[in-house]
């Protein structure tokens, strides 16, 4: 507070401005986050990659969680403890929404965003419970559970 | 003067459609020919062409054609009336007139094509072709490079074998339904040696190999289909589970009796779920999913799941049921698992599945009520039994997937054929679909079933698929009245399908229920039906 009322008085006094201090948005997280918040999902994993601070505030899945629901009215409550136990937002999103999201987007009509999520969330589901197996000791089951039912969203690659 | 336009002559033997002879292709069973004599179906047209030189005509009608189309000269010469040449000899026809059109420009020759007595003719082509014929090239290095674009040819001599294989097919098959065994193996080597030369990687060469197994096992080990059944129930789980990621049947399948299950259990507090072929389970994720986030939070969920008994003392029921019970404790939904274990769904009785009087029941079959249309005369119809004691449970919901065919007619020969579409389709649908190595499991899945309803009889035949239709009629008339699946499983149906990367699936509503096909052809049906309450129903509603 002092230093505002300094800084104030540099200005009304109308002087020079060369103390006035520069603006380091490393230094107001709150400020970064309600910016990153408001990124599409390319660019908030660009983001991650600027430096360590960005990547460790990226990292945080309030801010998938937002991207997940950002179409949609919000959710009830009770969808939050669900996916954190199923594996997170940003897997979520990265696994499931993203890709659905973009494949329906050729014929989205208006009312599905809410569908979509639902959809994702099965999907995501699935591939939870397929990862579960990896788990369990026997051998065999090991072999036949590496999570594939997502495959299908995966691009094709044109070799 | 009568021209032929050598476009409708370039590629399969219905260039015998511009002819008006009267000779139909020779009926197969009357060709002994052998490979080096005169092909039968051109010889119908009028053509005698070797069959061991069909692929190379075809690819000079092709370079033909596109010389004359590209052609410096003024084609107009070959209006006029000097050489003869005749065209029922393809062969040197074709390559008289190469010669000619491939010359430098200074020296065309003039001819014309005269007709085989025993037709008349076709359309003026060349009249109304000459000015409307594209960019004349000067440029010899032009033609030199559409000649090189010999490959095109090969799809149009391909589709010409692929048809004949399924013709042979056909007569194969009436061969072993009238019983004349010999005339059928004959019809096996020969269609065995048409496949050397179609490609069998994809498209009929795939599905016709399939088929040509499946006759080969019938007519050599007889009907009892020893090996066809015989895969572990380890094997035929891993086969399941890639057919489930190659492709979007068993996904479409799941997805949408587990919304009908929903909406049914909507209010209810205990319900039961009673899951005819447990597999790995893949099912029921989503469902519990969807339980948990419901307004007014999770009910207390059981399910039971019946499968085959795992041979080497492995509980893969129980293993199951952990997994899901680890599932739902994650997400905070009670859970309780009961595994059943039946080599056969007539053997399971309705104690065994320990039903509650106050739970809400579901009963799920995917693709199971097919496999107990077999009727053994000596015991009362398994379908039958399993339908009174599944009315007896009184479920909310009974979900019915089946596959969308008539696989069960007493015909062999009807039930071959239908077999071929319905499978090519489906061959058609799998092609399209994915790069996946799960293909390959994928299709061994789907050959097994080829091999079961085309070399099995009796109790070894259990792929007994009915149409919709047939279950309908069936279903009402064992006491149960169908309910519509409802706007949301057919939206949640279409999202599932767009998110596949192949365009060619079509979700359909019919009559209440959704029917997932491959270009407008249905191949898998799903339905949802409630036992119709009476006086005498053993548990209270």
């Amino acid at each position: 507070m002092v230093q505002n009322h300094r800084r104030e008085d540099h200005e009304t006094g109308g002087e020079n401005k060369e103390k006035r201090p520069k603006f380091f948005i490393n230094d107001h997280v709150d400020i970064l986050i309600e910016i990153l918040e408001r990124l599409d999902g390319r660019s908030l994993c660009i983001a991650a990659s600027v430096c360590r601070l960005w990547c460790t505030i990226a990292r945080n899945d309030s801010l998938w969680e937002n991207l997940c629901f950002r179409h949609v009215s919000p959710p009830p409550s009770s969808v939050r403890s669900v996916v954190l136990a199923l594996g997170g937002y940003k897997r979520l999103y990265t696994g499931c929404v993203r890709p659905v999201r973009s494949r329906l987007g050729r014929v989205r009509r208006a009312s599905w965003a809410r569908d979509e999520v639902q959809l994702s969330l099965s999907l995501f589901c699935v591939d939870y419970y397929e990862r579960l197996g990896g788990s369990n000791s026997n051998g065999r089951l090991v072999e036949k559970s590496s999570p594939s039912s997502l495959m299908f969203l995966c691009k094709p690659v044109n070799v | 003067m009568v021209l032929y336009d050598s476009a409708t002559l370039g590629g399969s033997c219905s260039g015998s459609s511009s002819s008006s002879s009267s000779s139909k292709p020779p009926p197969l069973q009357q060709r002994q020919q052998t490979q080096q004599d005169i092909d039968g179906f051109l010889a119908g047209a009028g053509y005698r062409v070797r069959s061991s030189e069909l692929r190379k005509v075809a690819q000079r009608l092709e370079r033909l054609e596109t010389a004359m189309v590209n052609s410096p000269a003024d084609l107009s010469q070959l209006a006029s009336d000097t050489i003869h040449y005749n065209p029922s000899d393809l062969a040197s026809w074709v390559d008289s007139l190469l010669s000619e059109l491939t010359q430098p420009p200074t020296c065309p020759s003039e001819f014309i094509m005269d007709p085989v007595s025993n037709q008349t003719v076709v359309s003026d082509a060349w009249t109304t072709a000459e000015p409307h014929m594209p960019q004349v090239h000067q440029n010899i290095s032009y033609e030199q490079q559409s000649l090189n674009n010999q490959l095109t040819v090969v799809p149009a001599m391909e589709e010409d074998s692929g048809i004949r294989l399924v013709h042979m097919l056909m007569t194969c098959a009436e061969c072993v339904q009238r019983g004349d065994f010999s005339l059928a193996t004959s019809c096996l080597e020969d269609m065995q040696g048409l496949l050397t030369r179609v490609n069998t990687v994809c498209g009929i060469g795939k599905v016709a190999g399939h088929f040509i197994d499946a006759l080969s096992r019938r007519i050599f080990q007889g009907i009892g289909g020893g090996s066809v059944n015989g895969g572990s129930a380890y094997e035929n789980e891993l086969l399941y589970h890639h057919f489930y990621e190659a492709c979007p049947y068993l996904k479409f399948a799941h997805f949408t009796a587990n919304q009908a299950i929903l909406e049914a259990f909507d209010g209810h507090d205990c319900v039961h779920v009673v899951d005819f072929n447990l597999m790995h389970g893949l099912q029921w994720p989503a469902l519990i999913q969807a339980l948990a986030l419901r307004p007014g939070g999770p009910p207390l969920l059981r399910l039971t799941g019946i499968g085959p008994p795992s041979p080497d003392g492995r509980d893969s029921l129980r293993e199951i049921g952990l997994r899901l019970a680890e599932l739902a404790r994650s997400v905070n939904v009670r859970f309780a698992f009961r595994g059943v274990a039946a080599s056969r769904l007539e053997d399971v009785k309705p104690w065994m599945l320990q039903v509650n009087p106050k739970e809400s029941v579901a009963v799920n079959s995917i693709m199971q009520l097919h496999r107990l249309l077999g009727s053994d005369p000596n015991r009362n119809s398994p379908i039958e039994t399993v339908l009174s004691w599944i009315r007896s449970l009184n479920p909310k919901i009974m979900t019915v997937v089946e596959q969308e065919a008539n696989h069960n007619q007493p015909g062999f020969l009807d039930r071959f054929t239908e077999a071929l579409h319905y499978y090519s389709t489906m061959f058609d649908s799998l092609e399209a679909c994915t790069v996946q190595p799960n293909k390959a499991l994928a299709e061994i899945y789907i050959q097994r079933e080829i091999a079961n309803v085309v070399s099995c009889e009796g109790s070894a035949r259990v792929e007994r698929h009915e149409p919709l239709s047939k279950w309908r009629t069936r279903l009402s008339g064992a006491g149960f009245r169908p309910l519509h699946l409802g706007s949301n499983a057919y939206k949640q149906a279409s999202m599932l399908l767009t998110l596949f990367s192949a365009e060619g699936y079509s979700v359909e509503e019919n009559d209440g229920c959704l029917t997932l096909g491959w270009h407008s052809r249905p191949l898998i049906a799903a339905s949802a039906w409630q036992a119709v309450s009476d006086g005498t129903a053993d548990f209270p509603a």
